[in-house]
């Protein structure tokens, strides 16, 4: 008989050596982080412009999302749908986004498929058409897309969120713009952005794959030598700006859950208590098995799942819990959560400090299981100025942090008494609720302004 | 492309009690993954009890006679893996991918729970389960837009006492209405090692991880027989049209034919069909609805297989103002331009290039590869089907597709509006 009464243990170690990035810079100063990774014949890049969406002018939010739309319907000799069917016909998937900081194209294809999919975004980058009729066409896609979005009440949640604790700072607007706006943009609003934000901004390149360094070089230098930019984007940190603890809510009528938003602005990914905080926010709500999903799922029952995180802009961070919780225990699910927020400030025990660093240390090696990942995780050290060989040191800073750092991380990051605390929910069912805990209670619409 | 990529080098054998397993070794992984597909879904469960198959995959994880509620979970993060499972119509899978010095952890976990779960089932874990499961649904169909359209189309596609009929996560008021006892006797007569397989995957020594394997599966015992599935009949006699008002702002039709079998003769056409109409933004409807007439926000088109059936669905949004009358109008208008003057080899290149592609993008993940080998497995007892999966869509013709097209998408069929309330 076996005993089944213990866990096995672990039998030795595993090694893993880090993926070490090379930094190739290009004749015109544009630098390439090089991964080689040979396993499968697939190459994968990251290519980003510091022009994301806060900088889009104020009275034209929105811009640099519809030009990350049409910036490839059509390019050079080829018409939107002939510039799509190119890159369509070889298997490469292809994709533009935009985020606040970043303005960014990703290419996963074939190593035999390279050079042409490499071509082709030279040429959606360096000779796009900004045709009239696809210009009416997306944005017209985007404005209904726009209304569309006011079906979900989870995006609603996380925008009015947002509002409420950027206020009118960078990253206070969502990246789709507003309805008002984006109706009053004109083709020549999308040229305006393409050439004086996007062209004039510094470009990164990431590429992950199975390719020689040098075949890699001679490939950018031949469709990359044009991009002349050099905005590197706004640096400064953003004012720290918190109101006192606000009860806000989102009236969605007949709506089957509620959305919960809780949280505030906080500090950027280069502070010093950085890995304190990931330890400490990995025993709040980072993961399964944290205080908060615990409790709000796996003992309440009040929701499919629960979480927190300290999120990192360019110019400075914010700490956010999200869930979503059955409409009768609404007001129960938000005591609970201000309970949690509380209790972490207080107490952290061994065990449980124990658990995170062994967590995230060990789940260290499978964030580079793919080409994908391998490649984002580079991502964030370009936008946060890190050094390119960042990771090597990152278990050990993991290792190094004391149980004082992790509890003090709490306590410094977390502010129990100047939180914004937004619901998306039946206004007849949760205000009743939220009554019960404050009597300050205030209605935004969906784009998360005071009615 | 070299096709060796896709060969499988893999051992199967057999317990004692029946439990099937399947090693695949790559020692350049400094990682192994665990797979194992309980051969039960939503298609066991019975009218008025469904949701069975679905609730286990939150059962499953609240501990068993030798593992603490919320153990699973801990033990597998805190060696740095990762875990889940999932529930389809047909089959239930449970998944751990933790560094490759954890073997012997991830097959005490599997195996209490294969073999021991039900001492540790109480009525207060049910109840707290039952809980997250209705949120669930809340979270992911009822407080979603359109999100109750797919349980609609089943429901209407197939009559009431057929198997594919109810949504995998069940009807709220069976979900209400779970009992223990016919919790318990579900998980007796499915989850046994007879009717399970296991598949080992990553960087392992081979002998070793038999003998574990045996250490801990071997001594389970299996179950009785598993009980045949009633099948009826589907023939849909006349085309069904259901108009559903819910709280959206843009209208949308979703059409839905009966199809082909997963792995059946027009299976891989019906897929390549749906490329070719709505894939990319040069595929058919795309470039009708959204280009060219601008009718539409969004169109996509699949083949949905499964065990014992298929089905084929078109979805397409309007856009404000337009009526989906007029989106379902131009959609037969293409089907029916397909059927009589079909389709181009550069549309079929196309289809055949984008899917070899996501054939190799998929083997970066080792847990990925794990659950191929198991649905492989399943669907066509041969884990090592990979390349015999991508030569059926080599094979497919231009006749093949339009043939395709004219044998399935000229018969009845439903038709779901979801439209604004007001």
């Amino acid at each position: 008989m076996i005993n089944r009464t213990l866990p096995p243990k672990s039998s030795g170690t595993v090694s893993f050596e880090i993926p070490q990035a090379k930094i190739i810079t290009l004749s015109n100063g544009i630098e390439v982080y090089f991964v080689k990774k040979d396993k499968l014949p697939i190459v994968y890049t990251y290519t980003l412009s510091f022009s994301g969406s806060k900088f889009d002018p104020a009275d034209k939010k929105g811009l640099s999302f519809l030009t990350s739309l049409l910036i490839d319907e059509g390019a050079g000799e080829f018409d939107a749908l002939q510039l799509n069917n190119e890159l369509e016909k070889l298997g490469i998937i292809f994709g533009i986004d935009v985020d606040h900081d970043v303005f960014s194209f990703s290419i996963l294809s074939l190593k035999e498929h390279y050079h042409r999919a490499i071509e082709l975004l030279s040429k959606i980058i360096f000779e796009p058409r900004f045709e009239q009729k696809d210009f009416e066409r997306e944005k017209k896609k985007v404005l209904d897309k726009i209304t569309q979005l006011k079906d979900e009440p989870g995006y609603i949640a996380s925008s009015a969120f947002y509002k409420r604790i950027f206020l009118n700072a960078e990253y206070s607007s969502p990246e789709i713009g507003y309805e008002e706006m984006v109706q009053n943009f004109s083709n020549d609003d999308v040229k305006f952005f393409y050439s004086k934000l996007f062209q004039e901004s510094l470009s990164k390149i990431i590429v992950v794959g199975n390719i020689e360094e040098t075949e890699l070089t001679d490939l950018y230098e031949k469709y990359f030598s044009k991009w002349n930019g050099k905005n590197a984007g706004l640096n400064q940190t953003i004012q720290i700006n918190r109101d006192r603890t606000k009860f806000y809510y989102v009236h969605k009528k007949e709506a089957a859950q509620s959305e919960i938003r809780i949280g505030h602005i906080s500090k950027g990914r280069n502070a010093d208590d950085f890995y304190a905080s990931r330890i400490m926010n990995t025993i709040l709500g980072g993961q399964f098995s944290s205080r908060i999903n615990l409790n709000l799922r796996e003992k309440k029952g009040f929701t499919y799942g629960a979480g927190s995180s300290f999120n990192y802009f360019q110019q400075c961070g914010f700490f956010e819990v999200s869930t979503a919780v059955n409409i009768k225990n609404t007001g129960e699910a938000i005591s609970e959560i201000l309970k949690e927020l509380d209790g972490i400030k207080k107490n952290i025990s061994q065990e449980e400090i124990d658990f995170a660093k062994s967590y995230l240390i060990k789940q260290f090696p499978s964030r580079f299981e793919t080409y994908v990942q391998t490649a984002k995780n580079f991502v964030p050290l370009i936008i946060h100025l890190l050094p390119v060989d960042y990771y090597n040191s990152y278990t050990d800073k993991l290792k190094n942090v004391t149980n004082e750092e992790v509890l003090n991380a709490a306590k410094e990051n977390i502010f129990t008494d100047q939180l914004a605390v937004v619901i998306v929910g039946d206004k007849k069912e949760i205000l009743p609720q939220l009554k019960t805990i404050s009597d300050d209670v205030i209605e935004l619409d969906i784009y998360g302004h005071r009615i | 492309m070299n096709k060796n990529l896709l060969k499988i080098d893999y051992e199967k054998f057999q317990l004692s009690n029946g439990l099937d397993v399947i090693l695949y070794q790559d020692l350049s992984l400094p990682t192994i993954s665990i797979n194992i597909w309980y051969k039960v879904g939503s298609a066991n469960e019975k009218p008025g009890k469904t949701g069975f198959a679905h609730l286990f995959e939150h059962m499953m994880f609240q501990g068993s006679q030798n593992i603490p509620k919320e153990g699973h979970f801990k033990y597998i993060q805190e060696a740095g893996g990762s875990l889940n499972g999932s529930t389809s119509i047909d089959r239930t899978n449970y998944y751990e991918t933790v560094p490759s010095n954890y073997l012997e952890l991830i097959l005490w976990l599997e195996s209490d729970r294969m073999g021991f779960l039900l001492p540790s089932l109480t009525q207060e874990k049910l109840d707290n389960q039952k809980e997250v499961v209705m949120n669930e649904r809340r979270q992911r169909y009822d407080n979603q837009p359109y999100g109750l359209a797919w349980e609609k189309i089943f429901s209407n596609l197939f009559t009431s006492d057929h198997p594919y009929s109810w949504p995998t996560i069940g009807w709220m008021d069976d979900i209400a209405n779970f009992e223990l006892d016919d919790v318990k006797n579900f998980f007796s007569t499915y989850y046994s090692p007879g009717n399970a397989t296991l598949v080992l995957g990553g960087n392992f020594k081979k002998d070793n991880a038999k003998q574990l394997i045996e250490k801990y599966f071997g001594t389970i015992k299996n179950g009785s027989q598993i009980p045949q599935l009633y099948i009826p009949e589907q023939n849909l006699n006349e085309t069904k049209k259901i108009i559903h008002p819910d709280n959206v702002q843009l209208q949308r039709i979703y059409l839905a034919w009966h199809s082909e079998k997963m792995f059946g003769v027009n299976d891989a056409a019906l897929d390549i069909l749906s490329d070719i109409l709505a894939a990319t933004k040069n595929s058919r409807l795309q470039k009708k609805l959204l280009f060219d007439n601008q009718i539409a926000q969004d169109v996509s088109a699949f083949q949905y297989s499964a065990k014992l059936h298929g089905l084929f669905i078109i979805v397409s949004t309007a856009k404000p103002g337009m009526q989906v009358e007029e989106l379902k109008k131009n959609i037969f208008y293409e089907i029916d331009n397909l059927i009589k003057n079909g389709i181009t080899d550069e549309e079929l290149l196309r289809s055949k290039n984008s899917i070899k592609s996501s054939y190799i993008y998929s083997l970066q993940k080792i847990d990925n590869i794990v659950d191929h080998i198991n649905h492989y497995n399943f669907y066509l007892n041969e884990p090592d089907s990979f390349i015999f999966d991508i030569e059926r869509y080599e094979k497919v013709t231009a006749e093949d597709v339009m043939e395709a097209a004219k044998n399935y998408l000229t018969n009845h069929y439903v038709e779901l509006q979801i439209i604004p309330k007001n």
